[in-house]
């Protein structure tokens, strides 16, 4: 039981970090960026760089995600900014294309082999019969701080609630004289630098290679479109449950029903599963589980 | 050398196949179809399962052609007023649903392994008239499929279907079934995309899911995209374009000494910065759609 | 057409004709092709093959060469599918005109481009893979390595001699993966043991947790696995983590499935492998390869390249030609005995498979050593 706790808890925190940059953008700029999920990608890369360099992990780390983030807003500024006059199925495209080029990149320069990280090897910590290595812990860790202080940016102070205003009423928002332009920035470059640590800390256990981000796309946005696309607490609750579904699908045990002591679905269903959640989602609650709002029919 | 470029040819011909197929969904209908690579995967598996029965490729080829309209059928119906971009996604969750089920049940698609061993069309004949009829099927299709694209772009269906993408209001009072268009225009294309799919299964003499990665999709948008949504004849030109950029790599990769990461590096790449560079500063593609101005 | 596309469509196809005529230039060597998987997953086994095949090809010209003349391998990266690997067959076959092209590694991406070679009446050599498939690829198509039956049947007595009885696979979802256990399970039951649970992975995950935590459910004597380098990597230190290690780990291929993996994680591990070095030339080849690459071979495969040009060279200066029904019916004859190879003497059978393909127990201790 603990175990299946610890598990969702593990892949939620892969996930969230990246899901929440993507949904908090896109209440802004309202188009899907594909290219998201590769910010993650340079992010490990970067933080790979630098850790190889001799810089300790947290100081590696928080450089690239500062990178990541200026990276982020410079894509904003040069392309996306001016494909979104086209509208948000171009800048989509588009965003596509940048995918393509950043991945290019990274093969270019960093090669198409994982680099893993050299960290020491250490005995796992036994939580009531759970093993948890140090890594995951501090992953989980990591993610629940970021979260914390996120909610509280959010909630609690003007930026935040700036940021929720223009996502909801930009016209109106701008009108009552909130600098849109320049909370755009911000928020572009926080979600880059975001998307920057969810990729560093999910390369601490996989390695820094160039089909993280790729691996990551729909997964990431199952979580966000299941949190309704613009509400970043959404998109973590999306990652807990595709989290949860891909955990329980793969440890709930059919050999009960098939006569058989042990059968379990394959693993490699689980990506299936958790489409499957996205594709109900999309059908029958476009906007998101957690969605109130009335819309003209 | 000869041999290299009938090759390029060939595939750049199945490309274009596909190509046509998600220009009237995505070009004249403005429906961005994401997953738009399952049919030609459909269409490859149809093929390669029907050989293995027993069948004729025609009979295989039919046989990939009517599933994929049946998904592109499930597809249309996908979600009512599903917008644009979140429909995408979701063509592309089926695309990647589809492609694990061929990964694991081997009983059906051979499973990773993929379907070896379909005979090439017209391997009676020795080298290199069997290369060269081949290029001449598929050449044929591509002409009759793209000659088939545009009477349907410019007649009545065409109309419909940009009417639709540009004012569904104005279709619905007009009295158009928008769920129908849409039906129609996918299956359409799926169709297409299918007989494409069935003869690559059939030119690769091989039908694995790595046919239906979500990358292939991207490449026939970028051809789309570089050559012009919506116009037949642009969508050829994009062919030919990005298939003149993939086959130079190799050469370029020769000539320059590149290492082979830098040379998928770089096609990747120059796709992407074509993609980039087209969107950024010619958004309608090299051949823009032509509208009918009413006098 | 309106007449502007014409031009267009024209000039692009005039560009993309032009530059592809670039590679004409005159060819005073000799040349042989490979195809190796030198990036994706498998990049360490390609590299290392490479290696080889470069050691190779200096010793055949510091031998002399072929038919007097500079002799040359041109290698191409099959990307780690089928579909690259076929469109660098089709290079290799109809623009640099080879008569032999060796590779890949991968049995999924082998069998058809091997398929393609011989429907061309191109000279194959399989060096790495083990689909049982391979034996019925065709008449121009070659093999020096041991198959899976007889990888299969060296193993699970190895097992069984271990004194494992009930036991759990993990492989990749792959030909390679799906063939191991479908060979194993059947040659392990027919000595009277049981697969108690089996996983097939899907490569390029970012965890294997939930395979691993399936297998360890069923509770075995110990776990058979196989993987790539890359991802056995991930797996094995995952296994670690969830306190796996306490039971036995046997490696099938010991060497390709540890290429990537911490020497810590690694160590106290067993396994089999194909043979790798034999007598007094093995040790030889091996002495220059760790000269000229300061850490020596990573996997075992490297042998089976180097036997594989090395043969090629011979066949092609017993036959006086280049041509290739000249070399294929020369590397027969080479093949009917008295060839010593660095992985020992290659006999071909009838149909031009490997007798007697060597195989080896083996362990992890600081590397990888005979038991």
């Amino acid at each position: 039981m603990l175990q299946l706790l610890f598990d969702t808890l593990l892949r939620a925190s892969d996930l969230a970090l990246v899901a929440l940059g993507l949904s908090t953008v896109y209440g802004l700029v309202k188009f899907p960026n594909i290219a998201h999920v590769q910010y993650a990608m340079l992010g490990a890369y970067a933080t790979y760089a630098f850790f190889s360099m001799g810089l300790p992990l947290p100081v590696a780390i928080l450089i690239a995600c500062v990178l990541t983030g200026l990276l982020t807003l410079a894509l904003h500024l040069l392309v996306f900014r001016r494909l979104l006059r086209s509208g948000p199925a171009i800048t989509m495209i588009g965003s596509l294309a940048v995918a393509m080029l950043v991945v290019a990149f990274a093969q270019g320069f960093a090669g198409s082999f994982p680099r893993m990280f050299n960290l020491p090897i250490t005995e796992p910590v036994i939580v009531g019969g759970v093993r948890l290595s140090h890594t995951q812990i501090a992953a989980m860790a990591t993610t629940a701080v970021l979260l914390v202080l996120f909610t509280l940016l959010l909630f609690f102070t003007r930026t935040g609630r700036a940021m929720r205003a223009l996502s909801t009423n930009p016209a109106l928002a701008a009108a009552s004289g909130l600098n849109a332009e320049g909370i755009t920035r911000l928020v572009n470059f926080a979600s880059g630098a975001i998307a920057g640590l969810g990729g560093s800390v999910l390369a601490l256990s996989t390695g820094a290679h160039i089909n993280l981000g790729h691996d990551l796309l729909l997964p990431v946005f199952a979580a966000a479109i299941l949190g309704g696309l613009g509400n970043p607490l959404g998109a973590v609750l999306g990652a807990l449950l595709i989290a949860l579904t891909e955990t329980l699908v793969t440890n709930l045990n059919f050999g009960p029903l098939l006569g058989k002591s042990i059968a379990f679905l394959p693993v490699s269903y689980i990506s299936a599963g958790s489409f499957l959640v996205l594709l109900l989602a999309l059908l029958f609650k476009p906007y998101g589980l957690f969605d109130r709002e009335v819309r003209r029919v | 050398m000869f041999d290299f470029l009938i090759a390029t040819f060939t595939v750049a011909g199945i490309y274009g196949l596909m190509a046509l197929g998600l220009n009237l969904q995505a070009g004249v209908s403005g429906l961005l179809n994401f997953g738009h690579i399952a049919f030609a995967g459909m269409g490859a598996y149809g093929t390669a399962i029907a050989i293995q029965a027993g069948w004729h490729p025609v009979v295989g080829a039919a046989c990939g052609m009517l599933a994929a309209m049946a998904l592109g059928w499930c597809i249309a119906r996908l979600g009512r007023q599903l917008a644009a971009d979140y429909w995408g996604i979701a063509t592309l969750a089926i695309a990647e649903i589809l492609r694990t089920i061929a990964t694991n049940e081997d009983w059906l698609t051979g499973g990773a392994n993929g379907i070896a061993g379909i005979p090439s069309l017209f391997d009676g004949l020795g080298r290199p008239w069997s290369a060269l009829a081949f290029l001449g099927v598929v050449l044929v299709a591509v002409a009759v499929f793209a000659l088939l694209a545009r009477r349907l772009a410019n007649g009545r269906f065409g109309r419909a279907l940009r009417l639709m993408r540009e004012e569904p209001q104005l279709a619905v009072c007009m009295g158009y079934d928008l769920r129908q268009l849409k039906s129609h225009a996918i299956m359409a294309g799926a169709a297409v995309t299918a007989l494409g799919g069935s003869l690559y299964a059939h030119y690769m003499s091989f039908a694995g899911p790595d046919y239906m990665i979500a990358a292939e999709t991207f490449l026939l948008w970028t051809m789309l995209m570089i050559g012009g949504l919506g116009n037949t004849a642009g969508v050829l030109v994009g062919v030919v374009l990005v298939q003149a950029a993939y086959a130079l790599v190799p050469f370029a990769k020769d000539h320059f000494h590149f290492s082979p990461d830098l040379a998928g590096a770089l096609r990747l790449g120059l796709i992407g910065a074509i993609l980039l560079a087209c969107l950024l500063w010619r958004s309608q593609g090299l051949v823009p759609e032509k509208l009918r101005k009413i006098p | 057409m309106p007449r502007l596309t014409r031009r267009q469509l024209s000039t692009a196809a005039a560009l993309a004709l032009g530059l592809s005529a670039l590679p004409a230039l005159a060819q005073e060597t000799i040349n042989m092709g490979a195809v190796l998987s030198l990036t994706g997953a498998n990049a360490t086994v390609g590299e290392d093959v490479r290696r080889a095949v470069a050691l190779a090809v200096d010793k055949v010209n510091a031998d002399g060469g072929v038919l007097g003349k500079k002799f040359n391998v041109i290698v191409e990266d099959s990307g780690g599918n089928a579909t690259t690997a076929l469109n660098a067959a089709r290079k290799l076959v109809s623009v640099d005109k080879v008569p032999v092209v060796i590779g890949e590694y991968s049995s999924g991406i082998t069998l058809p481009m091997a398929q393609y070679l011989v429907k061309e009446g191109v000279a194959h050599i399989n060096i790495a893979s083990t689909s049982v498939k391979i034996r019925d690829l065709g008449a121009s198509s070659f093999n020096l390595i041991g198959l899976e039956d007889k990888g299969n049947q060296f193993s699970s007595k190895d097992v069984w001699d271990l004194g494992y009885r009930n036991v759990a696979m993990i492989a990749p979802n792959n030909a390679y993966g799906q063939g191991v256990v479908h060979g194993f399970k059947q040659e392990f039951e027919k000595l009277g043991g049981k697969i108690i649970a089996e996983a097939l992975y899907t490569a390029g995950q970012s965890t294997y947790r939930r395979e691993l935590q399936q297998l360890s459910r069923s509770n075995p004597d110990a776990y058979i696995y196989t993987a790539y380098g890359q991802e056995s990597a991930v797996i094995n230190r995952e296994a670690m983590e969830l306190g796996l290690r306490a039971k036995p780990f046997y490696a099938i291929l010991i060497s390709m499935s540890l290429s990537d993996t911490a020497p810590e994680i690694a160590k106290g591990q067993l396994g089999m492998e194909v043979g790798n070095v034999y007598g007094d030339a093995g040790k030889a080849y091996a002495a220059a390869f760790a000269a000229k690459h300061k850490e020596g071979m990573k996997t075992s495969y490297t042998g089976y390249a180097y036997d594989a040009v090395l043969m090629t060279a011979a066949a092609m200066n017993k036959a006086k030609s280049t041509d290739t029904a000249a070399v294929q019916a020369a590397l027969k004859e080479i093949g009917k005995g008295g060839y010593v190879g660095v992985t020992g003497p290659i006999v071909f059978d009838a149909d031009r498979q490997r007798t007697d393909p060597p195989y080896a127990k083996l362990k992890f201790d600081g590397k990888v050593v005979p038991r």
